[in-house]
C-alpha cells in the first residue's frame, strides 16, 4: 500500500502555546482514519497543521511523496488536500453552485469555461448530494445546519483531493442528518477517497474507519484498527460510553 | 494580549507609583525650563493633548471606530470656553460649559452615528467636524469669523494672578485627575462591556448589559474631555482660530492614538508627548538624530528577537528598512523641516507596521516580561447560594407562548406553536435541522420580533420588546454559535453579565469609589465559574479556553443574568463524552434550583436524562409531544428526525 499522507514528529500550535508534542501518523492510500479524543486535545490544531492553516514548528508531513509541512494552504489545496473545516464556513450570502465553484477555484484558474470545466465536478457533488442540486441557487446562508454541511463536504471535493480532511462534519447536526452525512462518508470511501476525519460521536467514527488514532493532549495516545480499540477498556471508558 | 498586559501593569502598584512619577517629573519641568513662556505653552498644550487623547481613546481605541469629529468637538470647547471669559464668567463656569457641550454634543450625535461602522462611521464625524468648524466661521457676529477671537486668560478666584506656569501646573493637575477617572471608568465596567459589545453586540443585549447604551456612554464620555480640552486649549493660546480646528487636527491625534498606543491612559501621554514635540525636534538635528538612532536600534533588536525564534516577517524587517532611511535622510539633508511630511510617514509606518499596539502597547509587553508581574490574583468565590437563590418550585407557568409565528419573506419557520412552560420545569426542542427550533427560542429571548403571536413571561407580554427587555424580565440564554466575549477572561465575561452587580453612577465611578463593588461581581462570578467546573481557569482568556470550556463559560454568564428561564441552544454540541457527562451534571444543577429551562439538543442521551417533556417540531410546527420515551416511539418523529438512531437509542434504554 502506498502512503497517501503521512505526519512525522510534528509539533505546532498558537504563539508561545505549543499544542501538539510530536505527532506522527500516517493515512494510506484509500484508507479512511479517524482522529478520537478530548475536546482540547489538538485534533483540530493537527488538521489545520497539515491543510498549512497552521505551520508546524517541528517535523515532517508528506503529502504522497511531497513534503508539504512548508508550503502555503492554497498550494496544498493545488497538491491535491482539501480541509473541510470544523462547523462548516460556508460563504453564506453567496448560493450553493457558486460555494462549490468556488472550492475547483485551484483546479480550475483559467478564466474562460470556468464553469463547463467544473461541470462534472459539480454533477459528482450533486449525485452525492442531491439536496444541494435542489438548492443550487439559493444562497448558502439561508440552507439547513444539515444542508450547509453537505455544502461544506461538496465544497471540499471540488478540487478533486487525493485526501480529504473533515473536521467534525456531525457537529450540531439532527441524527437523521448525522445519517445522511455518514452515508456520504461511507460512499466518498468506497469511491476510493483517501479520508482523515475528525469525530466526536466515537461509535460513528468507528463504525466507518478502517485505522483510528486516539489523540491526548497533543499526543497519539493510543492507535490501531476499530476493533483494537474497542477492546482496550481505558478507550472505551472515556471516549465510547457504556 | 497587550491591551491585559497593561491592565496588569496599571493596577499595580508599581504602575501607579510610574504614574505618580511621571506627573512629578511633569510638573517640575518648569523649574529646569526657566519659566519661559514659549516652554510652558508647550508643556501645556502637551497636557491638553493628553486629555484630548483620553477621551479620543474612547472610541479609537476601545470602542474601535475611527472617530474624525473630536477636533470639531475640541474647537467648539474651546469658543464656548473663550466666550465665556470674554463675557465676564470665571474660569472654572467657563471650562464647565465647555465640557458640558462636548457632553451634550457627543451624547445627540452618538445616537445617529454609533448605528453606522466602519468607514460610514467615520464620514459621520468627518461631516460632523467639517460642520463645526463651518459653523465657528460662519457665526461672525459670535465668533468673529475667521479674523479669530482673542481671549485673556482669566484670573483665579479672588484675582491671583495666573501665570503661564500656574496655569500649565492647573492644567496637569486636571490632566491627572482625567487619567485617575478614565482609568476607574475605561478599564474597569466600562471597558469590559465595550469589549463585550465589540466582541458580540448580540450576547451583549441579551445578557442585559447593553451595547447601545455603552456605545453612547463611550461616545459621549469622550466629546466632553474634548470639549474640556478645548476650554483650556482657549486659555492656553489666548487666541482661537476656527480653521484650527480642522480636519488636521483630527488627524494628528489619531495619529497621536495609533503611535501611543490604544486603550491605555500612558499610551495618550506617550501620543501627546509624540504629537507635540516631534514637529518642534525637527529644528534641532543633533536630537532628532538621536531619536532616529533609537528607534534604528530598537527595530534591530526586533529583528534580531524574530531571528531568533525563526519568524523573520515583513513586521521585523520593514521598521529596520523605514528607520535606517530614516536616519541617512537625517544624516544627509542638511534642512530637515523640508523632509517634514516624508520622515512622519516614515516613522509613522515603521511604529504601525512593527508596533501594532503602539508604543506603550509593546513597551508593556516587555515590561510585564521584565518584572515578572503576576496578573491579579483572583478573590474568593461568594456562597453561591446567595448568587443563584434557589427558586420556589410551584409549578405555575413561566412561559407562556400563544400561537407564535415567524415569517421571513415565504419562508415559515416558526408556523403556529404554543406551549407553556412551567417553574423548574426542563423542556427539550428536538427536530431536523431547520424544523424552526432555533428560530423559535430567538423569538422567545426577543431577538426577533414574531410575526405575529404572543409571548408572556409571568404577567408580562414580551414578545417583540428585543433580547435587553427579555432578558431583564428573566430570560437569558447561550447560543449555538458561540457568542463569547473572547477578549475577556472568563470570569470577567462572567461578572459584567452580573445582574445588579453594577448599580453606582458613573461620576462616582469615576471618582474610584467602586472597588467594593467591582469585587463583589467578581467574588459572585467566580460562584458561578465554579458551578459549571471553571474555577481554576477563570484568568484565561475566553478565546483560549477550549471549546467545550467556552460553552460551559457561556453557561455560566447565562446564569449571571439570574434568569428565571434558561435556553440552552445546543450546549453538547462538539463536545466529547466525558465534557457531555459534565454538561449533564451542571444542567442539573442549574434545574434543582428552581430555574425552569428550554433545552435544544441533538445528543438524545442528554435529551433522555433532562428534559421532563419533550417537543419535536418539524416545518415549524410541533408534531409531537411528550416524555421523551413517547415520543422516541413515535412513527413520525422516527422518520423526520431520528433514522437509524431510533434503533440504538432503544438499546441504551434497554440495557
Amino acid at each position: 500500500m502506498t502512503i497517501a499522507l503521512q505526519l512525522d514528529g510534528v509539533k505546532a500550535g498558537y504563539g508561545r502555546a505549543e499544542v501538539l508534542h510530536g505527532v506522527s501518523l500516517k493515512v494510506e492510500e484509500g484508507q479512511l482514519v479517524t482522529l478520537i479524543g478530548a475536546n482540547g486535545a489538538g485534533k483540530t490544531t493537527m488538521m489545520r497543521a497539515i491543510s498549512g492553516m497552521l505551520r508546524p514548528s517541528a517535523g515532517v508531513v508528506k503529502l504522497g511523496q511531497r513534503d508539504i509541512q512548508s508550503e502555503s494552504a492554497p498550494n496544498i489545496v493545488k497538491l491535491g488536500l482539501a480541509h473541510c473545516p470544523e462547523g462548516r464556513r460556508v460563504f453564506a450570502p453567496l448560493s450553493v453552485e457558486d460555494n462549490l465553484l468556488l472550492g475547483a477555484y485551484r483546479k480550475l484558474p483559467s478564466l474562460f469555461g470556468y464553469r463547463r470545466k467544473a461541470t462534472t465536478s459539480l454533477d459528482r457533488i450533486y449525485t452525492l448530494f442531491p439536496r444541494l442540486k435542489e438548492r443550487r441557487n439559493q444562497s448558502a446562508g439561508t440552507l439547513s445546519g444539515g444542508e450547509q454541511q453537505m455544502l461544506a463536504i461538496g465544497r471540499a471535493l471540488m478540487s478533486e483531493p487525493t485526501v480529504l480532511l473533515l473536521d467534525e462534519p456531525s457537529m450540531g447536526l439532527a441524527p437523521v442528518m448525522v445519517d445522511v452525512v455518514v452515508d456520504a462518508i461511507r460512499t466518498l470511501r468506497r469511491e476510493g477517497v483517501t479520508m482523515l476525519l475528525v469525530e466526536q460521536f466515537a461509535q460513528t467514527a468507528l463504525s466507518v474507519a478502517d485505522y483510528v488514532y486516539v489523540v491526548e493532549r497533543g499526543h497519539v495516545h493510543v492507535e490501531g484498527s476499530p476493533d483494537e480499540i474497542r477492546r482496550n477498556s481505558a478507550v472505551v471508558e472515556a471516549y465510547l460510553g457504556a | 494580549m497587550a491591551a491585559l498586559n497593561l491592565k496588569q501593569l496599571t493596577r499595580h502598584s508599581a504602575g501607579n507609583l510610574a504614574e505618580l512619577i511621571a506627573l512629578v517629573v511633569l510638573a517640575c519641568l518648569p523649574l529646569f525650563l526657566g519659566h519661559s513662556a514659549y516652554a510652558m505653552g508647550l508643556l501645556t498644550l502637551l497636557a491638553i493633548y493628553a486629555i484630548a487623547l483620553i477621551g479620543l481613546d474612547a472610541t479609537v481605541g476601545y470602542l474601535g471606530q475611527v472617530n474624525l469629529a473630536h477636533a470639531g468637538m475640541i474647537g467648539i470647547g474651546a469658543y464656548a470656553g473663550g466666550l465665556m471669559v470674554t463675557h465676564g464668567f470665571g474660569l472654572v463656569p467657563a471650562l464647565l460649559v465647555a465640557g458640558l457641550i462636548g457632553l451634550l454634543l457627543g451624547t445627540l450625535l452618538a445616537f445617529p452615528a454609533l448605528r453606522l461602522e466602519g468607514p460610514q462611521f467615520a464620514l459621520a464625524t468627518l461631516s460632523f467636524g467639517s460642520l463645526a468648524v463651518l459653523c465657528l466661521n460662519e457665526l461672525e457676529s459670535i465668533t468673529q469669523g475667521a479674523q479669530g477671537l482673542s481671549v485673556n486668560r482669566p484670573a483665579f478666584h479672588g484675582g491671583l494672578a495666573m501665570t503661564a506656569t500656574t496655569f500649565f501646573w492647573l492644567t496637569l493637575g486636571l490632566l491627572g485627575l482625567v487619567w485617575f477617572a478614565s482609568r476607574q471608568l475605561l478599564e474597569g465596567r466600562w471597558g469590559y462591556a465595550i469589549a463585550a459589545l465589540r466582541n458580540s453586540p448580540i450576547a451583549t443585549d441579551a445578557l442585559g448589559i447593553g451595547a447601545l447604551k455603552h456605545k453612547v456612554l463611550a461616545f459621549a464620555f469622550g466629546s466632553a474631555l474634548a470639549g474640556f480640552a478645548g476650554g483650556l486649549y482657549a486659555f492656553n493660546l489666548g487666541f482661537l482660530q476656527p480653521q484650527a480646528f480642522g480636519y488636521d487636527l483630527s488627524v494628528t491625534l489619531l495619529l497621536g492614538n495609533v503611535l501611543g498606543g490604544r486603550k491605555s491612559v500612558w499610551g495618550a501621554l506617550v501620543g501627546a508627548v509624540l504629537v507635540v514635540l516631534l514637529p518642534n525636534l525637527l529644528s534641532n538635528k543633533p536630537v532628532f538624530l538621536a531619536i532616529a538612532g533609537v528607534g534604528a536600534l530598537l527595530a534591530l533588536v526586533q529583528l534580531i528577537q524574530a531571528m531568533r525564534q525563526r519568524e523573520v516577517r515583513f513586521q521585523s524587517l520593514a521598521p529596520v528598512g523605514a528607520m535606517l532611511l530614516l536616519l541617512g535622510i537625517a544624516l544627509v539633508t542638511s534642512n530637515l523641516e523640508e523632509w517634514r511630511k516624508g520622515l512622519f510617514a516614515l516613522m509613522l509606518f515603521a511604529v504601525v507596521v512593527g508596533l501594532p499596539e503602539g508604543l506603550m502597547g509593546s513597551f508593556s509587553h516587555q515590561l510585564v516580561k521584565l518584572l515578572q508581574l503576576a496578573s491579579t490574583p483572583l478573590p474568593s468565590p461568594s456562597v453561591l447560594d446567595q448568587v443563584l437563590p434557589a427558586q420556589g418550585d410551584q409549578g405555575s407557568a413561566v412561559v407562556d407562548v400563544r400561537d407564535v409565528r415567524l415569517h421571513f419573506g415565504g419562508v415559515k419557520a416558526v408556523d403556529g406553536v404554543s406551549l407553556a412552560l412551567a417553574k423548574g420545569e426542563a423542556l427539550a426542542l428536538i427536530g431536523p435541522n431547520g424544523s424552526g427550533k432555533s428560530s423559535l427560542i430567538n423569538v422567545i429571548s426577543g431577538l426577533y420580533k414574531p410575526t405575529s403571536g404572543q409571548i408572556w413571561l409571568g404577567k408580562h407580554l414580551i414578545s417583540g420588546k428585543g433580547l435587553l427587555a427579555a432578558n431583564r424580565l428573566g430570560i437569558s440564554r447561550t447560543f449555538q454559535n458561540l457568542q463569547i466575549f473572547a477578549d475577556l477572561t472568563a470570569i470577567e465575561n462572567v461578572a459584567i453579565a452580573m445582574k445588579g452587580a453594577y448599580r453606582m453612577p458613573w461620576p462616582l465611578v469615576a471618582a474610584g469609589l467602586a472597588g467594593a463593588e467591582d469585587r463583589q461581581a467578581m467574588s459572585d462570578a467566580l460562584a458561578l465559574l465554579t458551578l459549571v467546573g471553571l474555577q481554576d481557569k477563570a484568568g484565561v482568556i475566553a478565546a483560549d479556553l477550549t471549546y467545550s470550556d467556552q460553552r460551559f463559560m457561556e453557561i455560566a454568564r447565562a446564569l449571571a443574568a439570574k434568569p428565571h428561564v434558561l435556553i440552552l441552544d445546543e450546549p453538547a454540541a462538539g463536545m466529547s463524552k466525558p465534557d457531555v457527562e459534565k454538561l449533564k451534571r451542571v444542567i442539573s444543577t442549574i434545574k434543582s434550583r428552581g430555574i425552569s429551562i428550554i433545552l435544544i439538543e441533538h445528543h438524545l442521551d442528554v435529551v433522555a436524562e433532562l428534559a421532563d417533556r419533550v417537543i419535536v417540531l418539524d416545518g415549524g410546527k410541533p408534531i409531537a409531544e411528550g416524555t421523551a420515551a413517547e415520543v422516541r416511539a413515535n412513527e413520525r418523529v422516527v422518520e423526520a428526525y431520528l433514522g437509524s438512531s431510533a434503533q440504538h437509542l432503544a438499546e441504551i434504554s434497554s440495557s
